[in-house]
């Protein structure tokens, strides 16, 4: 225990703490600038000095740690006389333009200079010049602001990691500059602007728009790009969102964003937006009044389920939208519609390994705390960069990293390239070859556990590949793994992040069964990324073919009639189709009437053109979305729905946590839930719900897994898997589907296509997006440094690439991360979807696209 | 008193291992390798060295922290950043006997236990690399460095890291950042070097005139070297002297030996027969004492009784032809020049200082200017994160404590009397 006393105030303290933290938790408030919570301490402003009895100067309060008996004063005649100091010398160069400055009104130095500062400044001399720079697209920096606090760079530094800005030049002629010069090449989180006391760095997006005290409303609500969950407050002004900001106690991401958080939301107020419901007449789409357009859509539902039954009518949902819109769009397909056939594009990531694992591991193995990554000692990722797949959640790792603990990277992870023990990079998608010389090696080395029998007996049964075959099928040697094996079999606190690109493969059952074998002999810690808001509740809320809310199997007769009772109205017994059994049924005339919600298959869905194609001989296409995309181009009716910011509902992130997202301006559409009641009770089921709130009501009833929660309770730890309800109790299962041979090369010389996932872009909304595709601005080919030193490309030559399908014209990005022997596309660009050149296969068993084995020819047509 | 560390510079050859050797080079690591490592240490604190780089902190006691950290590796860095205007000291060793100090480094090893070293070599001494790697070099090859020095299974490696001519990385903490590659700005002490140093290991950094002491005390034992010179700080000393002497130099004289008997006796008075204006005696950062202050023993101790420091002992002298008010405004521009920009007094208040001083001294100087200095140099004093800022306010200080009048005259006539 240490005792000292701050202004006669004797204080205890448990641990030892700097003084500002002392005082801090005494209420003692002691002006600050360069200290910002989170940050490695700098003492470089000077601002905090304070009074310690027997040091004869005045000390930094925020570099100056307790001891027991110190004797602190905090506000003293020559304290007071030291912050006025302070604050002449920061004002002789800081100009004095807080009248057409941004950040007055919350700006530290302006409210800091009110207080303590001197009436008049005494300097007489010329000022600092130095032009404000604009060559950057997001971020403008006027350093003759800056007062080199550094914060910005101790969090870019120190916190994200992209280590992107420094100080150049010395003492007063000292400005904050990327080591890239005038342009940023960063990864545009933004956390500078969050962390910039003046207005030295500043976003352009929000330029001279508004003043602080303008901010009409301050709304705490979630990012609506990813999996992770972040928390930010939305500032609004006239119903139009000013900036996102994330605050230091809210939420799991504590105080930072990424470039799609910071900077996304712009797709908001894209005058792009749908507006109005539209009907197809003749061939065109036409506006209509909303009661026409749900009126319409229900008639034809019902002749459609009258004339061919439930089953030619499917359903997709979107995981983008909320737990309560799901939950309603799968309650009007099997309650008001009579079939299961629902699904959505979450099948292609985390639905199909989160089953299988949680089969063999039990329900809610993947449901970790991602802060709890931090207790790891070693973290293995693999089938996707989680830095940007899920970039905060990748701050996490690198900051495990940072600690000591053994990162270990499979494949490409440029993210995670500094913050890395081991970086194994085998051929693309040759990663099943490497996981069974692992898993064999460590059946040796650790042996199994004995927890789950019948699994074990089909770990120990597999035909494990021969250790030779690293080389010649991964390009590895095995001494590239030797020391991760080493690790792995020493460790005892590992953590495994897998990809959503591990998936998409011909050879998925056998890869899924390898990377479980992998975690349950490691008896690792699983996070699955997750690129989109919602689709854990996706799964949750039974928007899958054969499972119910709250995932209970749609073919267990009590589990159904329980849901029947509750719903009023009989559910198939039969499992539904999944999303490319729907095409392939809409293709064979099976399938009359498919509505989509916030999805866009013919984009997002491997040859856009054969599904466009199939697509189009349904007798109903749905649409609900929030923009025209490919797929709304061939519907026969468009609803405009609303986005994140215009509704309430919650998302569940990728570690089952239930969020609260909040409406925070008013759109021109309507609310996914509501158009699906709307068409609801206009086929005659009771859909009468005044809010989400009511249906997350409804869900607490009808779910198991939710029971008895309410809105308020997702303040509390209740919003954290189980919830207040039992999770599905079962026995563990062998994880018994049929495997498959492990995908090889066919050639050695071959080029196969891999699909980019990138942190400024999500392929959907970012593409409204001005403010991310203006950092991204075009899509780029990314190959190798061997492949085009081969073929002799040069970075920004133009190349055409080809598949059978289909090909495009891209410049080149050498890049060191891609594995040697793929070509890295993006499909995020409207004219250049990566996905279209692949064929439509699916997996029999699991009914995934793969995308895998997709040779691709490139051939350099310019410079 | 018996000349140590400029012994044998005459010699043309004097920075070659043979000449070095000649000269009785590298008996003292002979006899410090049967020595134990504690008692090397021992040693060096009862021989009473105070580092000879400005700070005059006890160098046994340096060592004695270090030591106690049971932390390994530990490193060994010799500090020869010489940036202090005034100051060439260091650069003799450097260049004339280098053998010296790679020496006084491999005894400081061995009684540390460290065996990784660097001589963190000043941006603009980059003519003086060769000749120490050269000497390095030999060193090696005559086993004096290496892994197996002396046949006697120690190991100690020594490098030479260029600065990039920042004056600050002569503040160990910057001098450690700037090692590692970073921008060469002081750290937060405590944690000090001697535990929490370069790479996060302990790590003892020490001046190069320090570090070529060490040979010395070894090979006249603790006793002898503490009887030379100042009871306080006893040793031989080096002092640069510059400015209006008859003979400006590097001068190897006694801890305490007064400003008048440096000046006067071994300088050979001020030049041209004029009179003496003003002297700063340690480095431009110490403040400028007047002429009948001159009697001062030059010692870390005593001289803070006459309202100055020893600092670096590079002596600066002014005769009765210099205006003070531009030595002082250029005294006040190297400090702008050289701030890091780290810490807000010393950024912002170097900055004003000079501006204010370059008015005057160009005869726009302002009623209550002068008041506004001393207010400005108060406002920094003792407020900034490492001594640069101190300094800066402390010259000013001096000077307009001193020769108040000049600067009035200045600023009332508007113009320097020296033209």
């Amino acid at each position: 225990m240490i005792k000292i006393t701050i202004n006669g105030r004797e204080i205890s303290l448990e641990k030892p703490v700097t003084v500002l933290e002392a005082a801090k938790a005494a209420g003692i408030k002691i002006p600050t600038l360069c200290h910002y919570p989170g940050l490695e301490n700098y003492g470089g402003c000077r601002l905090c000095l304070v009074e310690v009895e027997r040091m004869p100067k005045l000390q930094t309060s925020c570099t100056l740690m307790v001891t027991d008996g110190m004797v602190i004063r905090t506000e003293s005649e020559e304290i007071a006389r030291a912050r006025r100091a302070m604050l002449e010398f920061l004002l002789i160069n800081h100009p004095l333009e807080c009248p057409y400055c941004d950040k007055a009104g919350e700006c530290d130095l302006q409210d800091l200079t009110v207080q303590y500062g001197p009436p008049v400044g005494r300097f007489a001399e010329g000022k600092r010049k130095h032009p404000e720079s604009f060559e950057d697209p997001l971020i403008v920096r006027n350093m003759e602001r800056c007062i080199l606090c550094t914060r910005c760079i101790r969090m870019c530094d120190g916190i994200q990691g992209a280590s992107a800005i420094t100080v150049t030049g010395r003492g007063n002629k000292s400005f904050v500059e990327p080591f890239s010069g005038g342009r940023y090449n960063c990864e545009y989180c933004g956390n500078c602007l969050t962390v910039c006391p003046v207005g030295a760095i500043m976003s352009r997006l929000h330029r001279h728009v508004y003043r602080a005290w303008q901010v009409e409303e301050k709304i705490k609500t979630l990012c609506p790009y990813c999996g992770v969950g972040c928390s930010m407050m939305l500032q609004v002004r006239a119903d139009t969102i000013l900036r996102t900001i994330p605050e230091p106690d809210l939420g799991i991401n504590k105080g930072i964003l990424c470039a799609r958080g910071r900077f996304g939301y712009g797709y908001v107020h894209s005058p792009e937006r749908l507006r109005r419901p539209m009907i197809r007449r003749t061939d065109r789409l036409e506006e209509v009044s909303w009661d026409e357009a749900i009126g319409y859509v229900s008639d034809r539902l019902r002749d459609i389920k009258a004339r061919y039954g439930g089953e030619a009518i499917a359903g997709i949902a979107s995981p983008r939208c909320t737990n309560e819109d799901n939950y309603l769009f799968q309650k009007l397909l099997r309650a008001g519609l009579n079939t299961n056939n629902i699904d959505s594009t979450v099948r292609n990531s985390i639905a199909v390994i989160q089953r299988y694992m949680e089969d063999v591991m039990g329900q809610g193995v993947t449901a970790n705390i991602m802060a709890g990554i931090l207790n790891s000692e070693a973290i293995i990722t693999i089938g996707g960069d989680p830095a940007h797949i899920n970039p905060v959640f990748g701050v996490k790792i690198r900051e495990a990293f940072k600690k000591g603990v053994k990162v270990i990277t499979v494949g490409y992870a440029p993210g995670l390239q500094r913050f890395s023990s081991y970086r194994i990079n085998p051929y693309p998608f040759t990663e099943g070859m490497l996981l069974g010389v692992i898993i064999s090696e460590l059946i040796k080395k650790k042996g199994l556990s004995g927890e789950n029998p019948s699994f074990e007996e089909r770990i120990r049964s597999y035909n494990y590949p021969d250790r030779n075959g690293l080389s010649e099928i991964c390009g590895l040697s095995f001494g590239d793994i030797e020391m991760v094996l080493q690790e792995l079999s020493r460790l005892q606190s590992i953590s495994i992040v897998i990809g959503p690109d591990i998936v998409t493969r011909t050879d998925m059952r056998s890869i899924i069964f390898l990377i479980t074998a992998l975690s349950y002999i490691l008896n690792a810690r699983v996070f699955i990324l997750s690129d989109r808001p919602n689709e854990q509740g996706i799964i949750d809320m039974g928007c899958l073919p054969d499972m119910l809310p709250g995932e209970r199997p749609v073919e267990i007769e009590s589990f159904r009639h329980k849901f029947e009772t509750l719903w009023s109205s009989s559910i198939p017994e039969k499992p539904g189709m999944t999303i490319l059994e729907m095409v392939e049924a809409a293709n064979s005339g099976k399938l009359k009437a498919l509505y989509v919600m916030g999805e866009n298959p013919v984009f997002n869905l491997p040859d856009g053109q054969f599904v466009r194609d199939a697509l189009k001989k349904l007798d109903l296409l749905i649409v609900q979305d929030i923009f025209m995309n490919e797929t709304a181009e061939i519907a026969h009716v468009v609803l405009p729905s609303l986005t994140w910011s215009e509704k309430e509902g919650t998302f569940t992130n990728l570690e089952r946590r239930i969020q609260r997202s909040r409406k925070a301006i008013t759109g021109q559409g309507m609310e996914d839930w509501k158009i699906i009641s709307e068409i609801g009770k206009r086929l005659g089921l009771r859909m009468d719900y005044n809010s989400p709130s009511d249906i997350m009501n409804e869900i607490s009833r009808v779910s198991p897994l939710y029971a008895g929660l309410t809105y308020d309770d997702l303040e509390t730890e209740y919003n954290l898997w189980p919830y207040k309800g039992e999770p599905l109790r079962h026995k563990l299962g062998s994880g018994d589907w049929p495997l498959t041979d492990l995908w090889k090369p066919q050639r050695k010389d071959a080029l196969y296509l891999m699909i980019e996932r990138h942190m400024f872009l999500s392929g959907t909304l970012s593409r409204h997006s001005t403010a991310l595709n203006s950092i991204y601005e075009r899509p780029v080919a990314r190959i190798s440094p061997a492949v085009a030193d081969r073929r002799g490309i040069k970075n920004g030559d133009l190349i055409r690439v080809k598949t059978d399908r289909a090909g495009v014209t891209l410049a080149v990005s050498i890049d060191k991360n891609v594995p040697d022997n793929a070509v890295l596309l993006s499909n995020n660009f409207v004219d250049s979807c990566a996905l279209s050149m692949v064929p439509f296969r699916m997996d029999e068993e699991t009914k995934v696209f793969s995308l895998n084995g997709i040779e691709v020819i490139i051939e350099k047509v310019g410079v | 008193m018996e000349i140590f560390l400029l012994k044998g510079i005459d010699n043309p050859d004097s920075a070659t291992l043979e000449a070095y050797r000649a000269i009785g080079g590298y008996e003292g690591l002979h006899r410090a390798l049967d020595m134990q490592p504690q008692d090397i240490i021992d040693e060096v604190r009862k021989s009473g060295l105070r580092g000879r780089g400005g700070a005059g902190f006890p160098t046994g006691m340096k060592w004695a922290f270090a030591s106690a950290d049971p932390k390994f590796p530990k490193y060994l860095l010799c500090n020869a950043d010489e940036g202090e205007p005034g100051t060439f000291k260091d650069r003799v060793i450097l260049e004339k006997k280098p053998h010296l100090l790679i020496e006084g480094m491999v005894i400081s090893a061995y009684a540390l236990k460290a065996e990784e070293g660097y001589i963190y070599l000043r941006g603009e001494y980059s003519f003086l690399k060769d000749t120490l790697e050269r000497a390095i070099e030999e060193a090696y090859r005559e086993g004096y460095l290496g892994n197996n020095i002396l046949g006697k299974g120690i190991s100690f490696n020594l490098h030479v890291h260029l600065g990039a001519g920042a004056y600050i990385c002569g503040e160990e903490t910057a001098l450690i950042e700037s090692l590692e590659g970073k921008r060469g700005q002081p750290r937060i002490k405590p944690p000090f070097p001697v535990n929490v140093g370069a790479f996060s290991m302990p790590t003892v950094v020490n001046n190069v005139e320090t570090l070529s002491n060490i040979p010395y005390i070894i090979s006249i034992g603790a006793e002898a070297y503490s009887r030379i010179g100042s009871k306080e700080c006893p040793g031989p000393k080096l002092f640069s002297v510059s400015g209006h002497v008859r003979r400006p130099g590097v001068y190897e004289l006694p801890m305490g030996t007064t400003l008048r008997e440096i000046i006067y006796d071994h300088c050979g008075g001020i030049r041209d027969g004029r009179n003496l204006k003003a002297v700063i005696p340690g480095g431009i950062s110490t403040p400028v004492l007047p002429p009948h202050k001159i009697d001062v023993p030059m010692d870390f101790v005593n001289i803070c009784r006459f309202g100055s420091m020893l600092g670096s002992g590079g002596v600066i002298v002014f005769d009765e032809t210099s205006c003070l008010v531009r030595v002082c405004y250029r005294a006040s521009k190297f400090f702008e020049h050289e701030s890091c920009g780290k810490c807000t007094p010393c950024r912002e208040g170097t900055g004003w200082l000079s501006s204010i001083l370059g008015r005057i001294e160009k005869g726009q100087g302002r009623k209550g200017d002068i008041d506004l200095l001393l207010d400005v140099t108060g406002n920094m004093s003792g407020k900034t994160f490492c001594p640069l800022g101190d300094g800066a306010a402390m010259v000013v200080q001096g000077f307009i404590k001193h020769f108040r009048d000049e600067f009035e005259e200045h600023i009332i006539d508007k113009r320097c009397r020296f033209g």
